[in-house]
């Protein structure tokens, strides 16, 4: 990750990593490509389920997003780190995805860490319950204002990040979180968890 | 809501070795296979002013010019494709060879004049090939399988390192490691033990219809076990269930003599380990069953409908509050499950104890 190797040094020596390994992997060296799967696929996971939430087609779509970044590679040119950059692809394989189809919400994922008698045992069903109807909630609506609310509220990054990411304005951003926001709410009139979900999220907003 | 009480953010589920494993393999086969077709970055703004058109003279091409049958005919000039199947079993044709994926079935072909070929990703399919005569032979690559044909109808099937083939026609033969084993017809070979070929014994249904071990888009449910007992009022026991752990098929008919077939390789499955030691778990230390169900249930291989079932079954026996909810979420997940008639009784006779 870009943020733990500027602590371990210097950021230019960050840079002329990233530079370096963005080089050998673009020219098809396989053990600098998987370099970069292995560094950056944590990066890219996130950014996907973050977006999508959880469904069976992850996997697909990791393919997918790497497949994307090794066609792209020759055109980084270090002006962002090489983990943002790779976010914003995944952001955009994210958001193809959307716009072809629905993505379906798997329940199972709702329930899989559930452990018997444990002490968090209802808390856990409920983080999961609230995100089952979030991200059912967010299936319904459109795929810029879904990857905007998605990446600053749930996510918790700043506009300005958002904003780079998506390559928008930070008005746009603004515009289209307000926008989904207020399309959720009018969703959850009738759903009390959702509301008070959103009402969670909205005040964790960074 | 106080600082304790807030929920936070949806955890991002991390993905097990396993699947980053598939996810890995799954890139590298696409790159040394496709790497003029592959996916190109998509652009953020903009992109269907491009897409639209392109589009639009794709779909009047393919009006214009497929020919209206179910299989796909790749072009035999294309460099490599990529074939992924849906839900539903399809096939696809190119050249004198054609192709008959099972559901959830992945592959990549090669068109390349000097080695045509196959790349299995995942999944299973039956291939016919005509008599190569002077021709190159025609090969099947799966994990480290490879599999050459010199004119046959034969079927190969994968799951992460283990395949499997079976021919009904003619003869391949099978490269594994520094080990190469010919295959005749009514023969299957197994990558449990590659240095042996056995007789088939049931000959092999003309359409595959069992789906491959490894879904990853489809609704429908993967094999899974089915009880001994009846299925009507019997709940299941832990001790029917190892036995009942043949996969069966997907849609709850009964096991094809293919899915038999399949055991030895199944038995070898890391999943199906781990049921088996659940199940072995479940007198003694119920809950830690339960949860090792629940944790098995949530990948996509075939024993994640098992799995689910089996914690709500055992949720069931002990009064667990969600077993109505894991039931329904079995049944959300796999309607059509083998699991799906005992689960609607189980639900049935819950909700008629709240009553």
């Amino acid at each position: 990750m870009p943020t733990e190797r500027a602590v371990g040094f210097p950021v230019s020596a960050a840079r002329e990593h990233d530079l370096e390994l963005a080089r050998r992997a673009a020219t098809g060296d396989r053990p600098a490509q998987r370099a970069l799967f292995l560094e950056q696929r944590a990066n890219v996971h996130r950014a996907l389920f973050r977006i999508l939430g959880s469904n069976r087609e992850l996997e697909d779509l990791l393919q997918d997003a790497f497949i994307a970044i090794y066609r792209a590679l020759p055109s980084f040119r270090g002006e962002s780190t090489l983990s943002r950059w790779c976010q914003t692809i995944a952001i955009r394989v994210a958001y193809l995805t959307i716009s072809r189809r629905r993505p379906p919400t798997v329940d199972l994922s709702l329930v899989e860490e559930t452990v018997a008698g444990g002490a968090d045992v209802l808390r856990q069903v409920q983080v999961r319950e609230a995100a089952r109807r979030l991200y059912a909630a967010l299936d319904r609506i459109e795929a810029k204002q879904r990857i905007a609310f998605a990446l600053a509220v749930i996510d918790g990054k700043p506009l300005a990040e958002v904003a780079e990411l998506t390559d928008s304005s930070v008005f746009a951003v603004k515009t289209r979180v307000w926008r989904a926001r207020r399309d959720l709410l009018r969703r959850a009139r009738k759903d009390a968890v959702l509301a008070g979900y959103l009402a969670e999220l909205q005040g964790g907003e960074s | 809501m106080t600082k304790d009480e807030r929920l936070g953010a949806p955890v991002v589920e991390p993905l097990s070795d396993a699947a980053w494993s598939r996810v890995e393999r799954g890139l590298w086969a696409r790159m040394e296979s496709s790497p003029a077709t592959a996916e190109s970055p998509p652009h953020w703004r903009r992109w269907w002013l491009v897409a639209a058109p392109l589009a639009l003279a794709a779909a009047i091409a393919a009006i214009v010019l497929v020919p209206r049958h179910r299989a796909t005919e790749l072009a035999a000039g294309d460099e490599s494709s990529r074939v992924v199947s849906g839900p539903a079993p399809s096939s696809v044709s190119f050249g004198d060879v054609h192709i008959e994926l099972d559901a959830s079935t992945a592959l990549v072909t090669s068109h390349e004049p000097g080695h045509p070929g196959v790349l299995l990703e995942r999944g299973a399919a039956w291939f016919a090939v005509a008599p190569r005569l002077a021709r190159p032979a025609f090969i099947v690559r799966a994990g480290d399988a490879t599999v050459r044909v010199v004119g046959t109808r034969f079927r190969v099937a994968r799951a992460d390192e283990h395949c499997e083939v079976e021919v009904q026609h003619g003869l391949v033969e099978v490269q594994f490691h520094d080990r190469v084993v010919a295959v005749g017809a009514g023969q299957r070979w197994s990558s449990e033990s590659p240095g042996d070929v056995a007789a088939i014994a049931v000959a092999p249904p003309a359409v595959a219809p069992v789906a491959p071990p490894e879904p990853t888009l489809a609704p429908v449910a993967p094999p899974e076990p089915t009880l001994d007992a009846p299925p009507a009022p019997a709940e299941p026991r832990p001790a029917t269930r190892k036995a009942a752990a043949a996969p069966g098929d997907p849609q709850g008919k009964p096991p094809s003599s293919r899915a038999a077939a399949r055991a030895p390789e199944a038995a070898a499955d890391a999943d199906r380990a781990d049921y088996d030691r659940l199940a072995a778990l479940e007198p003694t230390s119920p809950k830690a069953a339960l949860a090792g169900y629940l944790a098995l249930a949530r990948g996509t291989s075939a024993w994640a409908a098992p799995a689910l079932f089996a914690a709500a079954r055992l949720a069931v026996d002990h009064r667990d509050p969600r077993a109505e909810t894991l039931l329904g979420i079995y049944l959300q997940r796999f309607p059509t499950g083998a699991n799906a008639t005992d689960a609607r009784q189980l639900l049935a006779r819950l909700r008629q104890g709240h009553r």
